[in-house]
């Protein structure tokens, strides 16, 4: 590290061109960085309350010496967009914009993790991020009768890529299926037509690769005559609501917890067979701090017979712990001594629970993987798949 | 026409920064109907009047616009030069070309054209004024004061002490308010008690001041110099003229509830005084504990107890009226509820506290009689967390401002706490700390040498419960290094907020608050202790958050306006306000229920609607009632709104 700092007047301009927004009202009052998942995890060092000074002063990613690039470039990609920051910070400062400012930078220069670049380029090429063929974005539905939408369809489901194609989470997208089939909803999927929403995509910071994926969306709903969209994820629930109507996207967007919670309280769906199981609810971030959704996964699971809700005390609602996949962390390899989700799956096995309801495929996909390598009996399931269960 | 004058003032810069004076001059020297026009660099200096009264005098101008600042802060200044030679004050009138032109613009091709129709119009316009009189009303020379705290205290002895009557209205059953609560007082570490008692004992005493406890302002009518007040007084269930405060009654009443007094960290009685000192030194009954109330008539032992007989179910609220020349506001703060900080456990956590509770636990009267015990296992805590900016400096959150007192008393309590643990260790997490105060900076440096204590620079974010420690988890921003920190007690300095009183109070009286609550002053550097309302004053932390040294300095400010009005025998009152014109009105009365300031009467006998000008502050709001045009505000009548306009937007 060089000894004197200057100020880099280029390198901020361009910062503040890409989005990095109120970095001068934070006065370093580091609330953020003890609020932030990594603080929780031992050997990594996470100074997140530096970003917004740093970008102020133009010094992120402008290290001359190799090694040291590197290394600022890692930090860069360790934040998993969770928004604890955000929410905490007492000016509302958007630490992850700023830091998609300095991605976004470091995408045009190609210098950005090889991992997040081929899931970029995947779903650039065939819209989703494991490279499987567009052809068998619908397999998952082939046994379970799905129609494909038609216009008078009262709604659209979008799977998101994970159950999609996943093997593990495709049993979400067909227990939520299930569940709309048994509620008599009028509802279809575009299955080859879809493309990944583009959430993570925009997250790492490549946007010309977004607004090709969202334009393309946008384009298919509006031929398909979409206007009513039911998702899975949270992330692309964020990305519908509230980033894809910059580019003209005129639909409304449920997660499905919200329309399943409204369909209990209306007596359309009734739980009915008992689930005797200590449930703790985790909140993931996008659905929970992100848009506030908090109530609706609980109302579905207290609806249950035989269910015992948990909550992780002192982490839950806005208190929650990132499970860790957001922007890209799915993809990352961090050591496995440098990992969030061994801090959330600890609190959520900890409290005694059988199984961990999750509301996001990427929360499922990494806890259950992750599980695989710890010793646990607890399972993972979708709210979504317990309440199949209970029908 | 009128001779008439225009004085176009520079402001230094900021006038003619972005207004071309030059140009100005020469187009308003155009105009015809204007004699004489000259500007000046600071026209509220002594030669910019000068200027002005010799240049009336030298060409007898009738008529005189001074181009300048808002009329708020000079109007006055130059009507009374005006006077001075002998011109009807009314005569001199304000174009405003710096709040409303130079200050909100940029562009001098476009600002000064907008400065010279400015100016034009009220050229156009004081030439149809008419000849005013101020209105003369006599002055009740009484003041209310409403808030029994060190504010309104030193208020209504200073005005008592002069020799004016006072009556000083608080809602509690003591007087004291916050500071009563204290134990000692930064910078000096004088203890609270001792200074305020004898304070609220005079003013208790006092042969000029009548003492409302337990009482509630329910109404207020009238104005400046004459007010009309309703008061409630809210019914003790104990009768005070026979009550002699012996005790007895709290002693055997049976019902225990938590004490507001000490902060929910000790218990009261249903029938209480809130504390040794206090001021009447007579009980209450708390109706909404009292099993008697509770249980139709159960219980009634402090009745069978007195034997004055003093206790009294049937009693009821009670009202009063009177009349007041000044009401002095001085109804203080509320600490911020620390069960919004979910963050910091303080929901759920006994041994999360606020600095208010800490207060009260080090207090010698206080429950624990001034011992420091954690309230879960009352143990000694051997390390204390502070911490800072609770709810204070979070515009995203809570409260965009910084409550000025709390890193004083993080400081104070550090060192209280490490002087009764001498082997405990005393832990202050801060953004930064400000101690701008006579002798505040010393006494933070003196306390952190002395006492050795711990200054971190960081806002904690969490406070996790681990065993029975909690951990507070924090980054050091000044090392780059996590401090997860285990504490056994956590002391959190939440923010000082209006209280909900106040807005209540600020509804019923049509006073003005700021964005946060608090009552706002008429002029931030100049007028500090007038609210907006005319005869409103402000002492303490009602206004904003407080010291004692400036919440009394406040008080005694407020007071010293008071008695100015006091000292004269008329009040003057602005006369440009309503008319109405006899012949024109039909006596439609629409515009009576319209006036907020219940100015307008109707004259049964002329069957008109007729001006009450005490009351009447020319808001304007029955002129756009009244239908038939019968009613006009004195010099801004209709033709004069005419004549403004056509120059401000051209005919
Ligand atoms: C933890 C803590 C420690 C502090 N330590 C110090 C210190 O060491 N040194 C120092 O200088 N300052 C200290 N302060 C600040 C001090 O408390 C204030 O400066 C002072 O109390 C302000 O007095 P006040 O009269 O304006 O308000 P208050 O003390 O709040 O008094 C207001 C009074 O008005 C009454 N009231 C409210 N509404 C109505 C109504 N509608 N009708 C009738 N009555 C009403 C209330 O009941 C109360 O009695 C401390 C503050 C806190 C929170
Ligand atoms: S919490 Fe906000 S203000 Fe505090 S250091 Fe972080 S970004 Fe800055
Ligand atoms: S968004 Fe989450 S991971 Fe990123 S800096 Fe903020 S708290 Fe840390
Ligand atoms: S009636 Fe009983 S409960 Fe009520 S104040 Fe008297 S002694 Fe206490
Ligand atoms: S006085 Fe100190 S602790 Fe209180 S709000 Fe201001 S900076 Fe924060």
């Amino acid at each position: 590290m060089k000894k004197i700092e200057e100020i880099n007047d280029e390198i901020r301009e361009v910062l503040l061109e890409e989005g990095a927004e109120g970095i001068y009202k934070c006065y370093q009052c580091g609330k953020c960085t003890s609020i932030c998942p990594w603080y929780q995890v031992d050997l990594y060092d996470f100074p997140v309350y530096r970003f917004s000074l740093e970008t102020a002063m133009g010094m992120v990613a402008s290290s001359e010496d190799k090694n040291e690039l590197a290394q600022e470039i890692d930090k860069i990609y360790r934040c998993v967009g969770c928004e604890a920051c955000v929410d905490q910070c007492p000016h509302g400062i958007d630490t992850p914009k700023i830091l998609r400012a300095a991605k976004r930078l470091l995408v045009d220069f190609g210098s950005y993790p090889e991992t997040l670049k081929s899931t970029v380029q995947k779903i650039k090429n065939v819209g989703n991020p494991f490279g499987e063929p567009i052809e068998n974005r619908a397999d998952w539905a082939k046994e379970s009768g799905v129609p494909q939408f038609q216009e008078e369809m009262d709604y659209l489901f979008f799977p998101c890529c994970l159950p999609a194609y996943d093997p593990r989470n495709q049993k979400v997208a067909r227990a939520t299926a299930g569940i709309l089939q048994q509620a008599e909803i009028s509802f279809g999927i575009l299955g080859t037509k879809e493309h990944c929403c583009g959430e993570v995509v925009r997250r790492i910071g490549a946007e010309q690769v977004f607004t090709q994926v969202c334009k393309a969306n946008i384009k298919e709903f509006t031929t398909s005559g979409v206007t009513k969209v039911l998702v899975s994820s949270p992330h692309c629930f964020t990305t519908f609501k509230n980033e894809y109507p910059e580019f003209g996207a005129d639909f409304e967007t449920l997660h499905i917890t919200q329309f399943l919670s409204k369909l209990i309280d209306e007596g359309a769906i009734k739980p009915a067979k008992e689930f005797n199981k200590k449930v703790v609810y985790h909140d993931p971030c996008t659905l929970g701090r992100k848009n506030g959704i908090y109530e609706e996964p609980r109302n579905i699971l207290k609806s249950i017979p035989g269910l015992e809700l948990l909550e992780v005390e002192d982490f839950n609602r806005n208190l929650s712990v990132c499970c860790g996949a957001g922007s890209g962390g799915l993809w990352m390899e961090w050591d496995k001594d440098e990992r969030i989700v061994n801090v959330r799956l600890k609190q959520l096995i900890d409290t005694g629970a059988d199984i961990i309801a999750v509301a996001c495929p990427y929360c499922l996909q990494m806890f259950e993987e992750t599980l695989k390598s710890m010793n646990s009996e607890i399972q993972v399931m979708d709210v979504t798949e317990i309440l199949y269960e209970a029908l | 026409m009128k001779k008439t004058g225009v004085f176009v003032c520079h402001c230094g810069k900021n006038i003619s920064s972005t207004v071309n004076i030059d140009q100005v001059v020469e187009e308003i020297g155009k105009n015809p109907n204007v004699t004489v026009c000259r500007d000046y660099k600071y026209m509220c200096s002594e030669p910019g009047q000068n200027l002005i009264t010799e240049t009336i005098k030298e060409n007898k101008l009738e008529r005189v616009v001074v181009a300048c600042c808002t009329p708020s802060l000079h109007e006055e200044t130059f009507r009374k030069a005006a006077e001075s030679t002998g011109m009807n004050r009314y005569f001199l009138e304000i174009a405003n070309i710096r709040e409303q032109c130079s200050w909100v613009h940029s562009d001098m091709n476009k600002a000064t054209p907008k400065a010279i129709s400015l100016i034009n119009s009220v050229v156009g316009k004081i030439n149809l004024n008419n000849s005013l009189e101020p209105i003369k009303v006599p002055v009740t020379q009484k003041a209310l004061v409403i808030g029994g705290g060190i504010a309104g205290i030193q208020a209504a002895l200073d005005i008592a002490n002069s020799g004016y009557k006072v009556t000083l209205v608080e809602k509690n059953p003591s007087i004291g308010g916050h500071m009563a609560q204290l134990s000692e007082t930064f910078p000096t570490l004088d203890c609270s008690q001792c200074i305020l008692t004898p304070k609220m004992v005079e003013a208790g005493k006092h042969e000029n001041i009548e003492l409302l406890t337990y009482s509630e302002v329910e109404d207020v009518s009238g104005n400046i110099g004459n007010f009309k007040v309703k008061i409630r007084r809210k019914a003790a269930y104990v009768d005070h003229d026979k009550c002699t405060g012996c005790g007895d009654c709290t002693e055997k009443c049976p019902t225990k509830v938590l004490s507001e007094f000490d902060e929910g960290l000790g218990k009261r009685k249903a029938i209480y005084s809130p504390f040794p000192q206090a001021v009447p030194n007579k009980p209450v009954i708390d109706k909404d504990n009292c099993l008697y109330f509770r249980f139709n008539g159960k219980c009634g032992i402090c009745q069978k107890t007195c034997l004055l007989e003093a206790i009294d179910f049937t009693q009821q609220d009670r009202f009063i009226e009177d009349e007041f020349g000044a009401i002095i506001l001085a109804t203080g703060y509320d600490t911020y509820p620390k069960e919004k900080f979910r963050e910091y456990g303080a929901d759920k956590y006994l041994d999360v506290i606020t600095g208010l509770q800490f207060e009260r636990m080090v207090s010698a009267s206080g429950p624990t009689e001034g011992e420091i015990l954690r309230p879960s296992d009352q143990k000694i805590p051997k390390r204390v967390a502070f911490i800072s900016c609770v709810g204070s400096r979070d515009p995203e959150h809570h409260m965009p401002y910084c409550s000025k007192i709390c890193c004083m008393y993080n400081a104070k309590h550090a060192h209280l706490y490490k002087h009764q643990v001498p082997d405990g260790e005393a832990i202050v997490f801060t953004i930064d700390v400000r101690t701008a105060g006579k002798g505040y900076e010393e006494f933070f440096t003196r306390i952190k040498d002395h006492d050795n204590v711990l200054y971190v620079r960081g806002k904690p974010a969490r406070v996790i419960k681990k065993g029975d420690k909690l951990v507070v988890w924090s980054y050091n921003t000044l090392t780059g290094r996590q401090l997860k920190l285990e504490v056994d007690m956590v002391v959190l300095a939440t923010a000082i907020v209006p209280t909900a009183e106040a807005v209540v109070l600020s509804n019923k009286l049509r006073i003005q608050t700021d964005e946060n609550g608090f009552f706002s002053e008429i002029h931030p550097k100049l007028r500090p202790v007038e609210s907006m309302v005319p005869g409103f004053l402000l002492a303490g932390c009602c206004h904003s958050p407080k010291d004692i040294p400036d919440t009394v300095a406040q008080a005694s400010a407020a007071a010293s306006k008071a008695l100015q009005m006091f000292s004269q025998p008329e009040l003057s009152l602005d006369p440009q306000i309503a008319f109405v014109d006899p012949d024109v009105c039909s006596g439609c009365k629409l515009c009576v229920p319209v006036c907020p300031y219940e100015a307008r009467i109707f004259n049964e006998k002329k069957r008109i609607v007729e001006v009450k000008e005490a009351l009447c502050v020319g808001c304007g709001s029955c002129i756009t009632a009244c239908p038939s045009g019968a009613t006009q505000q004195k010099n801004l009548q209709d033709l004069q709104m005419a004549t403004m306009m056509e120059a401000l937007l051209g005919s």
